[in-house]
């Protein structure tokens, strides 16, 4: 199933990664707390801890909502419920990395290059059972011009602070 | 010093995959659901790995403030968002303009903190960011 890229990005679909973003630096500036009270190790845990009673509450709450809208969809293999093994073994590679010459930045800065190298492999070949998307020249040029601007901020901008 | 690279390297392609498998799960599930998932599974993981190396509750954690405890519940609507978000824009888009919106608010926390250091390069690096942002809207 190869989805030929989009005429453009719907508007609200982008507000709302680039809002996501903004959740990330709120959750990385409390997490970063919680670890400099405790450690890097107690600070991921209890945030999935804290975050796994704050979702059963969010579902309690939607529940009646989803009910009403619940529909027949594939069935998810069981793989699917293992990302939370990658999330916890990415905290301890950075924890890791952070401690190294290439401090928070460095670390920073290759996890982007790593994540972005990531998803254009994913993207092109649909992996873990998502549609294929191909880039255009367009994409390539907003992800040179993004990546760049984050790599300026990184390295010269908050890193350096 | 390669060990290092690598493993911050691999940090952020365990950054995609974990998108991309929660993403997979909210198909058949919801975004929701799968940020359960990925948080308890995590917990787990996490909870084993703390009790066979030591350390999981570490002195200095009942000092902490409470709103040092609010990045799980943030975390939540972040990988939800996340899952609902790589199904319908990509994996480049969705890593993309996360990362933007990351380091653009990330800029303006350190502005409202009166973070001045490194301001020039920030406010260029911002600009870049917006402006490949825009190309993403631009009619063809």
């Amino acid at each position: 199933m190869t989805t030929p890229s989009a005429p453009r990005l719907n508007p609200l679909h982008l507000l709302a990664a680039f809002g996501t973003g903004g959740l990330l630096t709120l959750m990385v500036h409390f997490n970063g707390e919680l670890g400099r009270y405790g450690n890097a190790l107690f600070s991921s845990w209890a945030a999935h801890g804290t975050g796994t009673v704050a979702a059963l509450v969010l579902l309690a709450i939607l529940y009646p909502w989803r009910a009403r809208n619940a529909g027949a969809k594939p069935h998810a293999p069981l793989w699917a419920y293992l990302g939370g093994i990658s999330g916890a073994i990415t905290v301890m590679l950075t924890s890791f990395a952070v401690n190294s010459p290439l401090a928070l930045s460095g670390t920073l800065a290759l996890g982007l290059a790593g994540q972005v190298i990531f998803s254009i492999v994913a993207d092109r070949w649909g992996l873990f059972g998502l549609p294929m998307r191909r880039s255009d020249r367009r994409d390539l040029a907003a992800m040179v011009l993004i990546l760049a601007g984050s790599a300026l901020i990184i390295l010269f901008g908050r890193g350096n602070a | 010093m390669t060990l290092p690279i690598l493993f911050a390297c691999l940090a952020g392609v365990l950054v995609g995959v974990s998108r991309q498998v929660n993403g997979r799960l909210s198909l058949s599930t919801s975004p929701l659901i799968a940020s359960f998932w990925n948080h308890i599974v995590g917990f787990v993981a996490l909870s084993i790995l703390g009790l066979s190396i030591g350390g999981l509750i570490p002195e200095g954690a009942a000092d902490a403030p409470w709103h040092a405890y609010l990045g799980g519940s943030i975390g939540v609507v972040f990988v939800a968002a996340g899952s609902w978000l790589i199904a319908r824009i990509g994996a480049v888009n969705t890593a993309l303009l996360v990362i933007g919106g990351q380091m653009v608010s990330g800029v303006a926390l350190d502005v409202l903190q009166g973070v001045s250091a490194g301001l020039l390069a920030s406010v260029l690096g911002v600009t870049l960011i917006l402006v490949g942002m825009a190309l993403t809207q631009r009619r063809r």
